[in-house]
């Protein structure tokens, strides 16, 4: 990470900002605009035809959903002048706002354009770039679309990814499944979503931060290297943590949020979401097969060894994956 | 006397032996630590009327009391009957870790007042079962058996969740001891409530996943899938069923035939099983098919008989995987065709064969008799139709208990085995703190038998 990738991720930070804390539509185009365009720089390698690759079809699906959604905030201004909810309109900002996050049906991109990323670039993609368009689709909310969305958005996510084998894939599947729980968490309030955004973060910066250090792309790749079993539990608890189970943090966010989507009276919508996120929860068991059988047959040839300050950041991670949810009850003291 | 803080000590005590685990040779410590953890926690002030010991979120009645006492006592357990883990070095120190992970959970899930945090730490206390099957188990089809275990379970218990927070949304609390004043007559949010704890009991046609998970077991699994995992089902049934009174009467008949019926067929299953262990986990089956039975009558005898078979079957149940795993480690096959004619090899050890399947077939004076009376009881008198049933039950459970220990005893030994070597005196002290408690209990039965 050089200096360069350093400016770029700057100014990506700074668009979110501007788009967020924008008094006028426009500001936030200019937002998306930027975010796009500080976006392109650093996943682009000019030497790897895959992220070169990535990084072209990433700036046609953005920019004609920019496109798309500059029309349509110019419509509803000339057309209402910014006074009525038109039905028509709604749809067609919050469709390219869910196109910009990578939700279905515009999902299509995500799981391809991932694959030609690295790892941090895939940790800045489904966590970093869904705040704009979360924040600016609560500004224009159209209910009844947002609730079809978002079961569409759990039940593609978690057939999306059964029969992949690539851990980049399978994540943005992951991603996909809760963009559908953070979607409806908008719903609520955005409070909500901001906490389960951030939960949702930890989470998945753990995975990425250890799958980068680890070097994996794939699945078959952990069962032939030689992570000793520490490192293999660190990974277990953190997946069974982002597939919701308690007594991990992951619980925490799902917890809350379908305590209040019972309260607002969403039954088949909870329903839907739960049954779904056991789908999902059985292929992340799929995953940390090597990690709880403890003995299967092991290649000797690709050695792993990790350095000790990384050791100590694992374990603390670890650490408040399981204690997590205890030590949150001393907050809300 | 006011103490705030006497359920929470165990609580402590148990999360201060975690750090214990990382040294080396602390493998009898721990399960030492355990026994005095068991004499002190007997030792506290149960009151029948009221939930006693109040502390932070803990609390204790005679229902949490006994099956704490009895989770303690099975980890406690647990861990003398795993030695081969320890002379081949397997994974022991994670194996202490799971082992006091499973405890705290099952210790906070009985404990807790609040409905919220029982189903919390109901679902924790899948995950160490979980590692313990798929991790230190045997066989290639333990894969199988965990995704089952898991996903039977989890998928009717997170309707299980959601009801939770419907009943929480309503009734604005989901203290266990409120639950009486609140009565709902949603039919949905009755089947998902008890779906759960039907799944996690098991009930005849969502059995599937208790023969795979306790065969591919090791025996700790077995011993506390047996033991206590089951109960957990059992106990949540007797906490939920308050809130659905109205509507139960009029809908547990279901459950109460198909259970029944259920055990009939399943203790005649019993008798085609070649595998040991395939066959307690059946009769495992059918037991809690008749306690089943007994808490959907929702009358007096049926809880309390209910609740003393639960404890009996515990215990028995988990001795009888002990004897099977003992025969297990000596020839390395679980198969009845191997295991014959033990008497000639290991006559001290028939005698514990012999007692501990009697209590099985709830022969006196065992806590099984004194449970499937009270059942009997209360499904009698709730139809005398019951009593086919019933009696074909009890009939067939007394069969395939003599068949097993007749099986496995007497006749000729298998002539292919080499070399043998008799009963260790920790196995021996292993079956007999398994025995002692279950037939020395009947003599101060009444203490649970005076509930409310």
């Amino acid at each position: 990470m050089n200096s360069n990738k350093m400016f770029f991720l700057f100014i990506l930070f700074f668009s979110t900002l501007i788009s967020i804390s924008s008094n006028s539509w426009f500001g936030c185009w200019i937002g998306l605009e930027i975010n796009l365009l500080s976006f392109i720089p650093l996943i682009s390698y000019s030497t790897n035809l895959f992220s070169t690759e990535a990084s072209l079809k990433y700036f046609l699906i953005q920019s004609i959903a920019s496109i798309n959604f500059i029309f349509s905030i110019l419509m509803k201004m000339i057309l209402m002048k910014n006074f009525e909810m038109n039905n028509f309109i709604s749809i067609m900002i919050n469709s390219s706002l869910l196109m910009k996050m990578g939700s279905v049906p515009f999902h299509f991109w995500f799981p391809n354009i991932s694959e030609g990323l690295s790892w941090f670039n895939n940790f800045l993609l489904m966590t970093w770039q869904k705040i704009t368009p979360m924040i600016l689709l609560s500004y224009y909310l159209n209910k009844n679309f947002i609730i079809i969305i978002m079961t569409l958005n759990t039940i593609i996510g978690a057939i999306g990814g059964f029969n992949q084998s690539s851990l980049r894939k399978l994540m943005t599947f992951s991603s996909i499944n809760n963009l559908g729980w953070m979607l409806a968490s908008i719903l609520i309030s955005e409070n909500l979503w901001m906490f389960y955004l951030i939960m949702y973060s930890f989470l998945i910066s753990i995975m990425c931060f250890f799958f980068q250090l680890l070097n994996m792309f794939y699945i078959n790749q952990l069962f032939i290297s030689n992570i000793n079993y520490s490192i293999k539990m660190f990974l277990l608890i953190n997946f069974l943590s982002l597939g919701g189970l308690p007594p991990f943090i992951g619980f925490f966010p799902k917890w809350i949020l379908i305590n209040f989507l019972l309260s607002m009276h969403f039954f088949i919508i909870t329903f839907i979401f739960i049954m779904m996120s056991l789908i999902i929860l059985f292929f992340y068991i799929r995953i940390i097969y090597s990690s709880f059988l403890f003995n299967y047959i092991n290649l000797k040839w690709m050695k792993i060894f990790l350095k000790n300050k990384n050791l100590i950041f694992i374990n603390f991670l670890s650490f408040l994956s399981i204690m997590g949810l205890i030590l949150s009850t001393l907050i809300f003291l | 006397m006011n103490n705030k803080m006497i359920m929470m000590k165990f609580m402590f005590m148990v999360i201060f032996m975690i750090p214990l685990c990382l040294k080396k040779n602390m493998f009898w410590l721990v399960q030492n630590l355990m026994m005095l953890m068991m004499f002190m926690f007997m030792n506290l002030n149960v009151s029948i009327y009221y939930n006693t010991n109040l502390s932070y979120m803990f609390s204790c009645d005679i229902m949490s009391f006994g099956l704490i006492l009895l989770s303690i006592w099975i980890c406690m357990m647990m861990l003398m009957a795993s030695e081969n883990l320890l002379k081949m070095k397997f994974y022991v120190n994670f194996f202490l870790f799971n082992m006091l992970f499973m405890l705290l959970m099952l210790y906070l899930t009985f404990s807790m007042m609040n409905l919220f945090m029982f189903y919390l730490f109901f679902e924790g206390s899948l995950i160490p079962t979980l590692l313990l099957i798929v991790g230190w188990g045997y066989q290639p089809e333990r894969i199988q058996a965990g995704m089952y275990l898991l996903f039977y379970t989890l998928f009717a218990s997170l309707p299980l969740l959601m009801g939770i927070f419907y009943i929480f949304n309503k009734g604005n609390n989901i203290m266990f001891y409120f639950l009486k004043f609140m009565n709902f007559d949603f039919y949905l949010l009755y089947f998902s409530m008890i779906l759960a704890f039907l799944v996690k009991m098991p009930m005849y046609f969502v059995h599937l996943w208790l023969p795979k998970a306790h065969v591919e077991a090791p025996v700790s699994g077995s011993m506390i899938l047996a033991g206590i995992m089951l109960k957990l089902g059992g106990y949540g049934l007797l906490r939920i069923l308050i809130l659905f009174e109205k509507l139960s009467l009029k809908l547990n008949f279901i459950w109460i035939i198909i259970s029944l019926v259920g055990g009939f067929y399943i203790s005649l299953k019993c008798f085609c099983q070649v595998d040991m262990k395939s066959l307690i986990a059946y009769s495992s089956v059918c037991h809690m098919g008749v306690v089943i039975g007994g808490i959907m009558t929702l009358n007096y005898w049926g809880f309390m008989g209910s609740y003393l078979l639960m404890i009996g079957h515990g215990l028995c149940s988990s001795g009888m995987f002990c004897l099977a795993n003992i025969n297990f480690e000596r020839l390395n096959s679980r198969s009845l065709y191997i295991n014959k004619g033990m008497m000639n090899f290991m006559p001290s050890m028939s005698l514990w064969w012999f007692l501990l399947m009697s209590s099985n077939m709830a022969a006196p004076p065992s806590l099984n008799l004194m449970g499937e009376i009270s059942l009997i009881n209360s499904l009698m008198s709730w139809s005398w139709l019951s009593m086919i049933m019933l009696m074909l039950i009890s009939f067939f459970s007394a069969g395939y208990s003599l068949y097993l220990y007749s099986y496995i005893q007497h006749g000729k030994y298998y002539s292919g085995l080499y070399s043998f070597y008799t009963g260790v005196s920790r196995e021996y002290l292993l079956l007999l703190l398994h025995w002692l408690p279950l037939n020395l209990m009947i003599l101060k039965v009444d203490w649970v038998m005076i509930w409310f």
